[in-house]
């Protein structure tokens, strides 16, 4: 039996449906996994795999008393918070610097006669130090903050994360102000205002979509840092994944439920994220790939 | 790319008025008030330490070492390095992971971009989910990926057991450890293909799709001839931004299997670090963390020629 054209395209979308919910089911099986996990009780996890709560086990409280009210309570909280305060600073900063360079190369023309370079020369550079591998750097980091006591500081860890970050905001917001039609400005110079007035009073509200984007991608990577927590930090100011990794390297299975729990700790807050605000975060990523 | 289209024509069209209007002086002020700080910035923290690191990396500089201090050693430390059985080791690991994880990512992207691009309801929803396992911390997905692949209490084993296969010694074999290393990578990072190739899918022009359809061209016809094609330089772009991110692997790694079953999976990052901290040769570990350096730049020295090559033939 031949098939007709229109039932050879029912047949095709409908296995295309079932083809992405199976890719649905691979994308949050983990983020399953390790949600029932935090629920389990130790002896649930040591007797192998348990899929439904209630059904093959019964779920508790114990991850979550023992992380948020127990004995690591205090060092929970503080790697936790540290992450946040770390994470947000250091975004904040890259933003507001990034964001001026990188509407200082679309609105002015530069030379550096020495090399011959003009903006896009410019722009090019400070694009390619986010292709170093960090561990090149990160060396010298250690040595040059030992050397200032920067190490386990939080302003230590503010400014390497800034750094990172600043290349990566630059040429988000480089491609994003090469969008943004320039005439309420040039109305706001002519009235008198300064440029930094202008860009701060005009251009700044005018780009928030592109501002957010970077703002949470900034966020993400220092957020899910861990080398250079690793490197640069060892009490005071060590972060989620440092706690994870250390914890995680050190156990096996039974630890699993409180592990599970932690991790869902450092995991959750992009999620929510991620939930709220996915339009800029494809935003952003597609600036940063296709442009 | 675009910025070819709107970028240019859009600045000098701009810049030129607004340049004249405003005073020389304050002009030539706010130009450099506005890119110093980045300048400067990258400068001191990322230049200097770059140039910092190719000096430590021709220094014996030994920390467990109580002699000696800190001396020039010319090209010892690279030296060292050629002979190095275990670094040779962690850059075929590299090499392997990046080719093996970027090639399946890719191949999945692109896969799940196109099923994505058939279907018109629940775009968003399947959108969302993927983006999910890209925005998680590696640290944690390194956790999940060593519960998931535990040989007697994870549910991957327990699944291919259900369905009668063996009991697979993901972590605990070398030959097996790498590539369970590359699924969780994978799982992590191949929504960043399928989302940018789900773009680019969706800005090429329809009309020729449908020209080719009425024409009586076949969806494998229509792929290989004119989508996979016209999604090259994408294509090349994205290949080009994992591949480079791969290549720094060391999170997922370091907490899924620690680099082992004995060295199987330690990368060229791990090496260096452990060099570094924990047998105190921060000039060898500044000559390991260079060869990696140099690695990158050859990967990308190659991709972007290739990706200048298309755009060129383009232009023909």
């Amino acid at each position: 039996m031949r098939l007709t054209m229109s039932q050879y395209q029912r047949i095709k979308l409908a296995a295309a449906y079932v083809l992405l919910t199976l890719w649905a089911v691979l994308c949050l099986f983990p983020i399953y996994w390790l949600i029932i996990t935090s629920f389990k009780q130790p002896i649930a996890v040591f007797r192998g795999p348990k899929y439904f709560p209630w059904i093959d086990f019964q779920p508790t409280l114990d991850a979550w008393n023992y992380l948020l009210f127990g004995p690591v309570q205090k060092e929970v909280l503080r790697s936790w918070s540290n992450s946040a305060l770390l994470a947000v600073s250091s975004a904040v900063l890259a933003v507001i610097i990034g964001s001026m360079a990188g509407y200082a190369l679309t609105r002015f023309h530069y030379f550096v006669p020495g090399l011959k370079w003009q903006n896009r020369d410019i722009a090019f550079w400070i694009i390619s130090q986010r292709m170093l591998p960090p561990v090149v750097v990160i060396l010298p980091f250690l040595i040059m903050y030992r050397f200032v006591g920067l190490v386990d500081t939080h302003v230590g860890m503010i400014l390497a994360y800034t750094v990172f970050n600043l290349p990566f905001a630059v040429w988000i917001m480089r491609d994003f102000f090469l969008g943004l039609p320039t005439d309420l400005e040039e109305s706001a110079l002519i009235d008198g205002a300064s440029r930094l007035g202008a860009f701060r009073k005009i251009v700044l509200p005018l780009s928030t979509p592109g501002l957010v984007a970077t703002f949470l991608f900034c966020m993400m990577f220092s957020w899910n840092d861990y080398l250079f927590a690793l490197m640069l930090t060892f009490s005071r100011a060590s972060t989620l994944p440092m706690y994870i990794a250390g914890e995680g390297t050190q156990t096996y299975g039974p630890q699993w439920w409180y592990l599970s729990a932690l991790s869902l700790l450092a995991v959750a807050p992009m999620m929510l994220i991620t939930l709220l605000v996915e339009r800029y975060i494809t935003r952003g990523l597609l600036v940063g790939a296709i442009k | 790319m675009s910025e070819e289209r709107s970028g240019t024509w859009a600045v000098a069209a701009a810049s030129q008025p607004l340049q004249r209007r405003d005073s020389r002086a304050a002009r030539d002020r706010s130009k450099y008030v506005f890119l110093l700080p980045t300048v400067i910035l990258i400068l001191l923290l990322s230049i200097f330490p770059l140039l910092f690191s190719l000096a430590v990396a021709f220094l014996s500089w030994d920390l467990s070492r109580l002699e000696g201090g800190i001396r020039f050693a010319g090209l010892a430390n690279f030296i060292t390095l050629v002979k190095d059985a275990r670094f040779w080791n962690t850059t075929r690991v590299t090499v392997f992971f990046v080719t093996g994880a970027v090639a399946l990512e890719y191949v999945l992207g692109l896969g799940v971009a196109l099923l994505l691009n058939q279907i018109t309801r629940f775009r968003r929803v399947f959108v969302v989910i993927s983006l999910m396992p890209m925005m998680l911390t590696p640290a944690a997905v390194g956790y999940v990926g060593r519960m998931l692949f535990n040989e007697s209490k994870g549910p991957i084993n327990d699944i291919i057991q259900m369905l009668g296969g063996p009991m697979v010694p993901w972590t605990s074999e070398g030959s097996l450890a790498l590539p369970s290393l590359i699924l969780v990578d994978a799982w992590e990072w191949t929504p960043f293909m399928l989302i940018v190739l789900f773009a680019g899918l969706q800005s090429l022009p329809q009309e020729i799709f449908e020209a080719a359809r009425v024409d009586g061209a076949s969806d494998l016809q229509i792929f290989r001839r004119i989508t996979f094609p016209m999604l090259a330089p994408v294509s090349l772009t994205i290949i080009l931004i994992r591949g480079l991110e791969a290549f720094k692997l060391f999170d997922i790694s370091a907490v899924m299997t620690g680099g082992g079953p004995g060295t199987a999976t330690e990368t060229v990052t791990m090496y260096a670090y452990r060099v570094a901290m924990k047998n105190g040769n921060l000039g060898y570990a500044s000559a390991i963390a260079y060869s990696l350096l140099i690695m990158i730049v050859i990967f990308s020295t190659v991709f972007l020629n290739s990706l200048r090559r298309r755009t060129a033939a383009g232009l023909d």
